[in-house]
């Protein structure tokens, strides 16, 4: 079966896409921290801080994904439709930027499903369920529920993508049948414990929590990262963003078990940017290196540039985290600029060794 | 009139052996993931799989894999064809096959 692929130039102008919902993304939650309120017209709502990072940015970029590897063009609706629904929210048409995620997360699910059914196996159900996650928040969202009562929602999107490309990627460890049917249940348990969370809060998160630590303790124990970090460039620096991606999930379950989820306050901005900025964006470094490749068809060349912007990331979340503890907003404020600088610096790095350093477009094969 | 096409499996298994899993950081052959090498209708044709239909790396190991192919002097023709059967699984992974023993591909920018 030879596809007919899709040209590079499509993926480029969708991956452009989904590093616009990041950047506008980035941009409403500075507007949020109260930074350039005396220059902003509010042609970005700081309220879209959240849909932005996980439609505009994740939804389109994951989408993307799935779609360039399954290489049909139904397929990329998915990512299409969220990168329309970061034009439409940008350009005030708020509830038909919100149609246009629901729409674009039923693609994404769909796809997802699609995948199950060519290959029935769990990875690919742990992640579906991660799809349909995006769904339920989504819905929420149109409903118009506040968003710390679907956030976990939006979590679950690139928590179980994630989880269960870890599960995928990890059969090379040879894990027992028995240890990959206890990560499935775990997963599984930890959804059930979000649906308990409508119920319950303070109950239903702290299950979650128990869930999220024991989850990232089978990555720790089960991921190929602890055999790679011994390896060198930019294989070591996965490891290295992931294992400490799974030592942020260990702090986010210990921190949810001992203040359960609150609805808003420092703790709640603490508890969402564990999760959102120590968890999925260490992964996000992780896999660049792999995600550009499949996309554009080029390697970015690797510098030790990059540990620069993954050491600020932790330690400007570390300040957050600790200015939203000690109920210090300028150290919370210094903290989350510093967490913006961090993304950008790893984005702008990515950008110079793609375009500026690389010549050419194949790795040189006589290594 | 038939025409037979000599293939130099060994030759071309080398240069696939040159296209690496930048997940993985093994070879593609090692890792099982080549099925077949033939000819074809003057076109030499190389089946292989990815480790799952939703890989991400899918579309960079084919353009990769058709650069390989393009060194082969027999064929001015070559297809690198995506196959999903059977179904590949960490059986078919080289025995002592070393993960990441491989330097990660490198970029030519000289």
């Amino acid at each position: 079966m030879s596809s007919s692929r899709t040209p590079t130039y499509i993926l480029i102008g969708l991956l452009a896409f989904a590093a616009f919902g990041l950047l506008t993304g980035l941009y409403a939650g500075l507007l949020r921290l109260g930074i350039f309120h005396h220059l902003s017209t509010q042609s970005i709502s700081p309220l879209s801080h959240g849909p932005l990072m996980i439609n505009g940015f994740l939804g389109t970029l994951i989408g993307l994904e799935r779609a360039a590897a399954l290489e049909k063009k139904w397929a990329y609706v998915a990512p299409i439709l969220m990168a329309a629904s970061t034009i439409f929210g940008l350009i005030g048409h708020a509830e038909t930027a919100q149609w246009l995620m629901v729409m674009g997360a039923l693609g994404l699910a769909g796809v997802m499903t699609y995948l199950y059914f060519l290959q029935p196996k769990v990875y690919h159900l742990i992640m579906a369920l991660g799809a349909l996650s995006l769904l339920t928040g989504n819905l929420l969202y149109l409903w118009g529920w506040h968003i710390y009562e679907l956030v976990g929602w939006w979590a679950a999107f690139p928590m179980l993508t994630i989880f269960g490309e870890r599960l995928e990627l990890n059969r090379i460890m040879r894990p027992p049948k028995r240890a990959q049917h206890f990560f499935t249940a775990l997963n599984i348990l930890w959804i059930a414990s979000l649906v308990l969370v409508h119920f319950t809060r303070p109950l239903g998160w702290r299950i979650s929590s128990v869930l999220l630590i024991a989850i990232a303790l089978w990555l720790f124990k089960y991921d190929i990262a602890k055999r790679t970090i011994k390896s060198v460039e930019w294989t070591r620096y996965s490891a290295i963003s992931l294992l400490s991606g799974y030592s942020w999930l260990i702090i986010t379950g210990l921190f949810g078990l001992w203040q359960g989820f609150l609805t808003a306050g420092p703790f709640y901005d603490g508890l969402l940017h564990m999760i959102f900025v120590g968890f999925i964006f260490s992964m996000i470094f992780a896999h660049a290196s792999v995600i550009i490749p499949s996309l554009s068809g080029r390697l970015v060349p690797y510098h030790n540039y990059f540990y620069f912007p993954l050491i600020l990331l932790h330690a400007f979340l570390a300040l957050r985290i600790i200015g939203d503890f000690a109920m210090l907003p300028s150290l919370r404020k210094i903290g989350s600029y510093g967490n913006v600088l961090a993304i950008i610096l790893f984005l702008g790095g990515v950008v110079f060794q793609l375009f500026i350093k690389t010549k050419k477009p194949f790795p040189n094969r006589n290594h | 009139m038939l025409t037979f096409y000599s293939i130099d499996r060994g030759n071309i298994v080398q240069q696939l052996r040159e296209v690496i899993d930048p997940e993985l950081g093994v070879n593609i052959v090692d890792l099982g993931l080549v099925y077949n090498i033939f000819a074809e209708d003057g076109t030499l044709v190389v089946e292989y799989t990815a480790t799952t239909p939703g890989c991400p790396m899918r579309r960079y190991l084919q353009q990769q894999i058709e650069a390989a192919l393009a060194t082969v002097d027999t064929f001015e023709n070559y297809e690198a064809r995506l196959v999903w059967e059977p179904e590949w699984s960490v059986e078919m992974i080289e025995n002592g096959v070393d993960f990441f023993g491989h330097p990660p591909p490198q970029v030519n920018d000289s």
